[in-house]
């Protein structure tokens, strides 16, 4: 067993288990520790909301999965990532993809120095620090390369930053120890050559955070302001005007895990619940829509499934892997309306604990906005698979 | 069969399979329900025996096999009806047991005998043996011969013989369907009555999987046509791709076709695993025909307008991708029947 930089070396090694006996060990695990309260929260908990379930992790050394067993991860080859998250998903179990692990660990490992290293990941491995992710500004939303947080060196200390601006979106930041975030370094260069990447406790004087009351009515994003922010030149991961790169590699991470169709299966158990409840199952108009959304989640499952092949024979993920996010979180959506409107005259009930009439609308319609609105992934398969001209 | 082997039938087949319009046009415009030359060398080539076992001359190969020369087909814009007489017609002789029926197999593999299935109506053996009905058979005209469904046995009756007229209608790509009218007809039984039910019901499964496949080919070459005319065609001093309404509409209709291409994907996985039973071959095969019946509509509709003009003419090859479209979805179950049963069939296996 290979002794690790940070923290103690993983029970075994994870690659070697069959795909499916490793899957029944996660399985295991999360059925038999993960806090029933928790399961299908109805919006995302806070970490500390979760405390004992994230130490349970911890202990077990399972709260970085991606990152190789030599940074004290559990070193998971992609496919078993993959069941890593989809057991989580089975079970309504939050996964714990905190940025410090899934964002800003990856950075380091790829773009970082020793030294920044050894500073920022063996916290993030104690589930010590919780990152917040500063990218989207109010003039930057879905065009992110304008935006304007400018950094400066300060004339008087060449080893500080002094950063002025404002990000927004940002979410859990009110719960949230520090911040990575970009910042435009150069206003004279291409606006995608300016940027560069920055880490910063947010506690920093000069950061102001401030929540954001959602249409839902919860609070997890926040806008942060930044004021004078004295932030030391040694947070500076990788090049000056370098950021964008940074950023860019980071978004492969995500393109198959925001395309799955876990949360549209979760919406059909919910719409097919509420059709039994109120006696619709031998409706002939509910079953034909209940059929239609029914089939489109087995076909985006069926389309997953392939992505997921690729995966495994070790092959890259194009730009195409779009169609699983677009297809998904939209179907989603229209699971959410259905139930709404099988709810008949109780459509328009809030939630109160637990899952409610409108807790799939209020989950779906933001995932066809983050991670690239829906209209952005059409732009971009249009050009990169489709091969048609830019616009 | 393994994956090197399904490229390089992939590789034959589009080959094979390459868009003739003068000829389906021709085809389509003259009276004649079959081009028995190219049914020759659609024989030639060895795919009416495709979905025969090996023990009866054929080449047993899986429906991994069958979809990727289906696909081609629909590709090409190929009207022969290889659905309705190389895999459903093949694998209902294949059935049977006596030697008279598999000499017919043998006829049939060759491309000498064309055969039809009847898969709805009502039609009744008399005690002689002979046969009294009306049935219907999708996909074909034109036949020499018929597979009729009468109680649960099916029997085979020669289109020639008395008491057997067959009444020929014309699809909307201008290939046939025919309505089989039966009074006392001299027949062959086939497949008696204990399996009868059985055997075409399967049958049935494994042409709704194979003419998913042809639907998604369909799909694939409308859906390039209109890449191809976005990227050219120029209006307002820019190419028509470059307007984002219409980026929009090809990602919409590419969509479609990733799910149509995925569920087929799944179907055939199904359908070649020999553990699946008889009601997880319904499913998935309801499953992929929902989707592809849907998707080749959609897509061809979108094809159209995206085209403008230019779609509506004869001239151009994408009408005769729509008018295929408009033939073959609606057969051995629209969209619509085909979720429907498809929820059925799931519920069915939850109860």
């Amino acid at each position: 067993m290979i002794q690790p930089r940070y923290g103690e070396p993983q029970e075994r090694d994870w690659n070697l288990l069959p795909d499916e006996e490793f899957r029944a060990i996660v399985r295991e695990e999360i059925e038999h520790h993960y806090p029933s309260h928790l399961r299908y929260a109805p919006r995302r908990l806070l970490w500390s909301e979760q405390a004992e379930w994230i130490e349970r992790l911890r202990e077990r050394r399972w709260l970085a999965p991606g990152w190789p067993t030599e940074m004290g991860g559990m070193g998971l080859e992609p496919l078993k990532q993959i069941i890593f998250g989809e057991e989580h998903e089975r079970w309504g179990a939050a996964y714990y993809r905190e940025h410090g692990v899934v964002q800003v660990g990856p950075v380091l490992m790829r773009f970082g120095t020793r030294e920044q290293q050894d500073r920022w990941l063996p916290p993030t491995l104690r589930a010590e620090h919780h990152w917040a992710q500063g990218y989207s500004e109010p003039e930057a939303g879905s065009d992110l390369a304008s935006l304007r947080t400018r950094a400066r060196i300060d004339p008087a200390h060449s080893d500080e930053y002094v950063v002025t601006g404002q990000k927004i979106w940002t979410t859990l930041a009110h719960v949230a120890t520090h911040i990575y975030l970009l910042v435009r370094t150069d206003p004279d260069a291409r606006k995608q050559e300016g940027i560069s990447f920055l880490l910063s406790p947010i506690d920093a004087p000069g950061i102001t955070v401030r929540q954001i009351r959602d249409i839902a009515g919860h609070s997890e994003l926040c806008e942060v302001f930044f004021d004078d922010v004295r932030i030391p030149a040694e947070n500076l991961v990788g090049e000056e005007n370098h950021g964008w790169t940074i950023a860019k590699s980071l978004l492969g991470h995500e393109r198959i895990s925001v395309g799955s169709p876990g949360p549209a299966e979760y919406g059909l158990e919910l719409l097919r619940g509420l059709a039994r409840d109120r006696g619709l199952l031998r409706d002939p108009v509910f079953r034909d829509r209940y059929a239609r959304l029914a089939l489109d989640v087995t076909h985006i499952r069926d389309a997953y499934a392939r992505y997921k092949d690729l995966i495994a024979s070790g092959q890259e993920i194009g730009p195409d892997v779009s169609m699983l996010k677009i297809t998904s979180s939209e179907t989603f959506a229209e699971i959410a309306e259905a139930i709404i409107e099988f709810a008949g005259d109780e459509g328009g009930l809030a939630a109160a604990d637990g899952p409610g009439t409108l807790t799939a609308f209020y989950r779906a319609r933001p995932m066809m906005i983050y991670a690239g609105a829906n209209e952005i992934q059409r732009n971009i398969v249009a050009t990169a698979v489709l091969g048609l001209p830019r616009g | 069969m393994t994956d090197v082997t399904l490229d390089l039938l992939d590789d034959v087949a589009s080959a094979f399979a390459t868009r003739d319009a003068a000829r389906v046009r021709n085809l389509r415009d003259s009276e004649a329900h079959l081009d028995r030359e190219m049914w020759g060398r659609i024989a030639e080539v060895g795919w009416l025996s495709m979905v025969v076992p090996e023990e009866l001359d054929g080449a047993g190969l899986d429906m991994a096999a069958t979809v990727i020369v289906t696909r081609a087909l629909g590709r090409g814009a190929f009207p022969e009806p290889f659905v309705a007489a190389g895999v459903l017609a093949p694998m209902v002789l294949a059935a049977a047991e006596d030697d008279a029926c598999h000499e017919r197999l043998a006829a049939v593999m060759a491309g000498e005998l064309v055969v039809g299935v009847g898969s709805q109506g009502e039609v009744a053996a008399t005690a002689r043996g002979t046969l009294t009905g009306e049935s219907r058979c999708t996909g074909i005209a034109g036949a020499d011969a018929y597979v009729a469904g009468a109680g649960s046995g099916l029997y085979l009756v020669e289109a020639g013989a008395p008491g057997v007229s067959v009444i020929p209608q014309r699809l909307a790509d201008g290939s046939f369907t025919a309505r089989l009218e039966l009074t006392d007809a001299p027949a062959l039984l086939l497949v008696p009555d204990e399996r009868g039910g059985e055997v075409l019901a399967q049958a049935l499964d494994a042409a709704r999987v194979a003419l998913s496949g042809e639907l998604v080919g369909i799909a694939d070459t409308a859906l390039e046509l209109t890449l191809d005319h976005l990227r050219q065609r120029r209006q307002f001093g820019r190419p028509l791709g470059a307007f984002q309404a219409l980026q929009h509409r090809a990602v919409d209709m590419w969509v479609q076709r990733e799910l149509a291409s995925a569920a087929l994907q799944a179907a055939v996985r199904v359908h070649v695993d020999e553990r699946s039973s008889a009601r997880e071959r319904a499913i998935a095969a309801s499953s992929t025909k929902a989707r592809a019946a849907s998707a080749a509509t959609s897509v061809c509709n979108a094809a159209f307008q995206l085209h403008g003009a230019i779609g509506f003419t004869d001239e151009y090859d994408l009408g005769l991708y729509l008018n295929r479209a408009l033939a073959l979805a609606p057969w051995l179950g629209n969209a619509a029947e085909s979720r429907r049963r498809w929820l059925d069939l799931v519920e069915g296996s939850q109860s």
